[in-house]
């Protein structure tokens, strides 16, 4: 049998022993075997979850370009193994309106347990057709369209869509649900970028 | 009246003999039907009966349990014991009838000489469905005739404006629908000698490249639409590699290559990721087409052929308009309809973008259906299948200008 040796904590002085110790300890030992094996893990990942897909559970990771699909049992599985923790979750929420052949969806996103608006998002859906290519003129003149009708209300600011690029995240042409995911990622990391430069303007 | 004389009615008495029901099989069915409610009725009151008379044995027994009386709830027992074996008695002979006149089991649903009436049917929870009797029975039978005439009317009145949209007094100009086409090319001549779907779909194919093309017997379109990929459903581009590899099995049967060329009925058109059309002939085999329906590639399902009608508005305005265009195409020319047709159909691949002729936009909010549309009204009067053929893939600056779309606002039938 091999041999073994076992350990107790001394805490010093005045001090006791806690979970906050527990957990760095533990840190150590994993930053230990990461420096080992020196392969560089992403430190955090962007996970959506969307009403349309209510069995999925998106993984998305901007910087290498990736997307997992999975189900939505994950998170219980994540929670258990507390192998990530939720640093930041927002949730999109608003209505849903029908105009003919579109959908539109206008929601705020708030951080979830808070009333805080941190930004407000829309979702334009043309029904008809499901090839991203095919649909670019449609969606632009009704972006273009969509954007006339409210800058009659001089409002202080304006609707951005950014086109990611699916090829680099292995999607095809076809439009799916890990398209939208993709495309709710980069919003996200858009907006937890300008808080911090508000935080750290208004600091 | 299937009868002439009526064998005389005899009262549901219970207790009767089994031969009443077979008396009441040669009934008008109307009279089974009301004797049948009536039996009903009767069985419900028994059970009532035997219900009360459980009760009274029940509080019979109660009543003996206590010390102070003695004969009177003996008396009282022996009493309801013979009633209730009477009513128990009775109720079963009714439902024997109930039985025999098919109320209790689904047996005369398939009488042809119903009249289109059924038997009440009791069903397992007790529920008696004997709806669309009580209506004729109470006398409603001439209100519903005065709705199913509403009704009829509306729907002809649809269906006219589908098919004869030339009898609208808003369309001036009968006289044009029979303009036919400039003198006839070499091109015009060549496409006299398609003699079969076939040949009109290897030609069509060889002008419009991007088009895939099928035909298929009339009862073979159900599997095929049916088996369409619906897009809402995520698994669709995974279901939909399963099932080009599985239809293209199944489809070789139904290819233009191997469809008995006298079979052919309905021709499928796909443009990929813009549009699929359904064009009908009639009769088999022949090159007369006689509807045309437009849907989104994505659709699926049983309610996806010619004479159906898309789920989203844009396919559905093109539809209608494709109707006027085939009414239009089959005026002028019998040989050369279903070649215009489906060259006409074609000329839509450019819908999500090619912008409207008139007002350069892809857009517009249509006023009468308050809808953002693109152009989805396509010319057809002037359309010549020598016209498009003549078009070359060299000219590129005629390409362009030959096939024009409008919205429906500006949309004039002039052009």
């Amino acid at each position: 049998m091999p041999i073994k040796w076992v350990l107790h904590w001394q805490p010093n002085a005045g001090t006791t022993a806690n979970s906050q110790i527990v957990s760095e300890v533990s840190q150590c030992v994993e930053s230990i075997n990461e420096q080992a094996n020196a392969v560089e893990f992403p430190r955090d990942f962007l996970g959506i979850s969307l009403q349309e897909q209510p069995n999925k559970y998106y993984f998305v990771i901007r910087g290498q370009r990736m997307i997992l699909e999975a189900e939505s049992s994950i998170q219980t599985i994540m929670e258990k193994l507390q192998s990530y923790k939720t640093r930041v979750a927002l949730n999109f929420e608003g209505f849903q309106y029908q105009l003919g052949d579109f959908q539109l969806r206008v929601g705020k996103v708030v951080p979830i347990h808070s009333e805080n608006l941190r930004g407000i998002v829309m979702e334009m859906e043309y029904l008809p057709i499901s090839s991203w290519e095919k649909s670019h003129q449609i969606m632009g003149e009704f972006f273009d369209i969509w954007q006339e009708a409210l800058g009659k209300r001089s409002l202080p600011g304006h609707f951005v869509h950014i086109e990611p690029i699916f090829s680099e995240f292995g999607l095809s042409d076809q439009y799916t649900s890990q398209h939208t995911a993709v495309q709710y990622a980069s919003i996200m990391a858009q907006m937890i970028a300008t808080a911090q430069s508000a935080q750290a303007v208004r600091n | 009246m299937q009868q002439s004389t009526l064998p005389p009615h005899m009262a549901a008495v219970p207790g009767a003999s089994a031969a009443e029901s077979n008396d009441s099989n040669g009934d008008a069915p109307p009279k089974q039907v009301a004797m049948a409610l009536e039996r009903l009725g009767q069985a419900s009151r028994l059970i009532a009966d035997i219900r009360l008379g459980a009760d009274r044995l029940l509080e019979a027994l109660f009543v003996a349990a206590q010390p102070q009386h003695s004969s009177k709830p003996l008396h009282l027992i022996r009493k309801e014991e013979d009633s209730m074996r009477q009513h128990l008695q009775d109720l079963r002979s009714v439902g024997r009838q109930l039985e025999d006149s098919g109320v209790l089991n689904d047996s005369l649903r398939s009488r042809s000489n119903s009249w289109g009436l059924h038997m009440p049917l009791v069903c397992p929870d007790g529920a008696v469905v004997a709806y669309a009797w009580k209506r004729q029975l109470a006398g409603q039978a001439g209100a519903s005739a005065v709705d199913r005439t509403r009704l009829a009317l509306k729907a002809f009145n649809d269906q006219k404006r589908r098919f004869f949209p030339h009898l609208d007094t808003n369309c001036g100009g009968e006289g044009a629908t029979k303009k036919l086409c400039g003198p006839p090319s070499t091109d015009l001549e060549e496409t006299c000698e398609l003699k079969t779907v076939s040949e009109v779909l290897t030609h069509l194919k060889k002008e419009v490249p991007n088009v895939i093309t099928f035909s298929y017997q009339r009862l073979d379109w159900l599997k095929r639409a049916t088996s369409l990929p619906s897009s809402t459903s995520e698994n669709s581009i995974e279901l939909s590699k399963e099932n080009t590899f599985q239809s293209t099995t199944t489809l070789r049967q139904g290819s233009s290559d191997d469809v008995i060329p006298d079979k052919v009925a309905i021709i499928e058109l796909l443009i990929p990721s813009v549009f699929r059309a359904i064009v009908s002939v009639s009769p088999a085999g022949s090159l007369d087409p006689d509807a045309v329906a437009f849907f989104s590639p994505d659709e699926g399902g049983s309610y996806v052929h010619a004479r159906g009608f898309s789920v989203h508005h844009v396919f559905r305005h093109i539809t209608e308009h494709a109707a006027m265009a085939l009414q239009h195409f089959t005026g002028v020319g019998t040989e050369t309809a279903l070649l215009s047709l489906l060259l006409w159909v074609c000329s839509y691949q450019t819908l999500f973008s090619k912008v409207c002729n008139k007002c350069s936009r892809l857009l517009s909010m249509d006023k009468e259906s308050a809808m953002l549309l693109p152009p989805v009204n396509r010319p057809y009067r002037n359309f010549c299948a020598g016209k498009f053929l003549s078009k070359s893939v060299s000219k590129e600056d005629q390409s362009v200008d030959s096939t024009q779309g409008f919205h429906i606002g500006c949309f004039s039938e002039e052009a």
